[in-house]
């Protein structure tokens, strides 16, 4: 398979992937392992706002590369009960196949397990 | 460019077999059609063709008159299939073969079953065996073929045909067809021997061209009184090959394979020794990373393929990762945006996710200490780097 320019330089780099821990830290995940794709996120949430986030990811290469981006973007927005990017933008934007549909799904699954606890906890 | 290790799925074409088939597409004397026996220049385009045709045969113990040439090993399976499942069809219409068989067999053989032919495939152990006693348990008083490949085309596995041609022939009415594309100029091939009736060969795999192939039908009788294996054939329109596969020959080609065959059957075993180093040099750098699993036999295969699985590391994002550096086979079929697992792992008993994250390294005559090294080392960085990712090892 043929990959973006873009998406093989987030797969390669895969910056931000790891785990947070720790007061203010909120983790979420979702897929799994033995389906072929599980992410997870960990997001830092200071005064409101996104500090740092960490992924990890056993998955393919644009699954490994939107959420490398997701995680580099999403660093000092204010907390949203959505993705930073839609999915119809990030398939575009990493020239996601259309059967991989499914896999952007996981990731915001996996996003909104971290997100939605993290804006609770401010209410 | 990548380092080199997909052998198994081509071989670069011999400097010595690209300048004959270069010698003859040149030739002012050659370029006659080997089927025109009017002239001169045809002629001398048959004497070539036979001349190669002797070439393959010698190399596989076989005499000339056995080897039909085709357009490769897929057309040859084809041919002994449907061929022999047309020939037979009032005697019987089941046929023997098993899941972990190239798809050139397993497709017609499902083509068969749409047309109302059964199909037994057989399930080998987890090192990708068969028991020959598998093959005798399965046959039938209407089993006309069985049908199986000597070398497996994924992990390498030698499978003992000598014995499934001793268990055909006392059954006395199933002909044993065997896909040998691998075999040739890795282990010893005697297509006598062996005890088949049919065998399929293929150039590119043993450092000759592409679209190019032969199948052997063997000439001899046996005891139990079948006489000889019958073939209907599949292409019409003028009667070359003893009319079992028409269409003009294409003497560069099948020039291009004698050779590659004669230069295949001379391989010394200091050679075979050397791939057999590499190969073993090649696991025990991989198996130092931790987690990686061996995939078939270790010691009923042939030293030229190797074929392992890494934990913790998703397939697609495997391949993606070694390929700037290292061209290798996958064990999943990459032929949509969704990679499917190997289907001979998993008929092996391998989970989904370990056949998709597995690699076949086919190692060859060009293939180097420094290539193995440069694939240990893109192996050891990248499956490291993937782990990281997933989580299944601690990130720096």
């Amino acid at each position: 398979m043929n990959y973006s320019e873009l998406t093989r330089s987030y797969f390669e780099t895969a910056a931000h992937a790891g785990e947070l821990s720790g007061p203010g830290v909120f983790r979420g995940a979702a897929g799994n392992h033995a389906q072929g794709t599980w992410v997870q996120f960990d997001l830092q949430i200071n005064a409101g706002a996104v500090a740092a986030v960490k992924f990890l990811a056993f998955a393919c290469p644009h699954t490994i590369a939107v959420a490398a981006w997701l995680a580099e973007q999403a660093v000092g927005q204010q907390l949203q009960p959505t993705l930073p990017e839609s999915l119809p933008a990030l398939r575009d934007r990493f020239a996601v196949p259309i059967e991989k549909m499914g896999r952007l799904l996981i990731i915001e699954d996996a996003w909104l397990a971290a997100v939605l606890p993290a804006i609770d906890s401010r209410a | 460019m990548a380092v080199y290790l997909d052998h198994a799925s081509s071989t670069p074409v011999d400097a010595r077999v690209a300048a004959r088939m270069a010698e003859v597409l040149r030739s002012e004397t050659e370029y006659g059609n080997p089927a025109s026996a009017s002239h001169g220049y045809g002629d001398t385009a048959a004497a070539l063709v036979e001349s190669a045709r002797a070439q393959v045969a010698a190399a596989v113990g076989a005499a000339s008159t056995e080897i039909v040439w085709t357009s490769g090993a897929t057309e040859a399976n084809n041919l002994a299939i449907f061929g022999v499942a047309q020939y037979y069809r009032e005697r019987g219409r089941h046929i023997v073969t098993a899941r972990t068989e190239h798809k050139a067999v397993l497709d017609p053989c499902r083509e068969l079953e749409r047309r109302g032919w059964e199909i037994s495939y057989l399930v080998p152990d987890r090192e990708g065996l068969l028991d020959p006693s598998q093959v005798a348990a399965a046959l039938r008083p209407d089993t006309v073929l069985v049908s199986l490949m000597h070398v497996n085309n994924e992990i390498g596995v030698v499978q003992n045909i000598a014995a499934v041609g001793a268990v055909c022939a006392r059954h006395g009415r199933a002909w044993l067809h065997v896909d040998a594309a691998q075999s040739v100029g890795k282990c010893p091939v005697h297509f006598a021997s062996l005890g088949a009736d049919l065998m399929s060969l293929s150039a590119h795999k043993v450092y000759g061209p592409k679209g190019v192939g032969a199948l052997a039908i063997s000439q001899r009788g046996d005891a139990s009184g079948r006489g000889r294996v019958q073939l209907t054939a599949l292409h019409f329109g003028g009667g070359q090959e003893r009319s079992l596969r028409a269409g003009t020959l294409a003497t560069h080609q099948v020039v291009g394979m004698g050779l590659a065959f004669e230069l295949a059957s001379k391989i010394s075993s200091v050679e075979t020794a050397r791939i057999a180093q590499l190969q073993q040099r090649l696991w025990q750098g991989l198996a130092s990373l931790g987690g990686v699993l061996r995939n078939g036999s270790a010691t009923r295969s042939v030293p030229h393929l190797l074929n392992v699985s890494f934990e913790g590391v998703e397939g697609e994002s495997l391949l993606a990762a070694i390929r700037p550096y290292v061209a290798v086979s996958t064990g999943s079929a990459c032929t949509s945006a969704v990679a499917e697992p190997s289907y001979v792992l998993r008929a092996l008993g391998r989970s989904e996710r370990l056949s998709e994250s597995s690699l076949r390294f086919g190692l060859g005559r060009t293939t180097t200490v420094e290539d193995i090294d440069t694939a240990i080392a893109t192996l050891s960085r990248e499956v490291s780097r993937l782990r990281k990712v997933s989580g299944a090892a601690p990130a720096a």
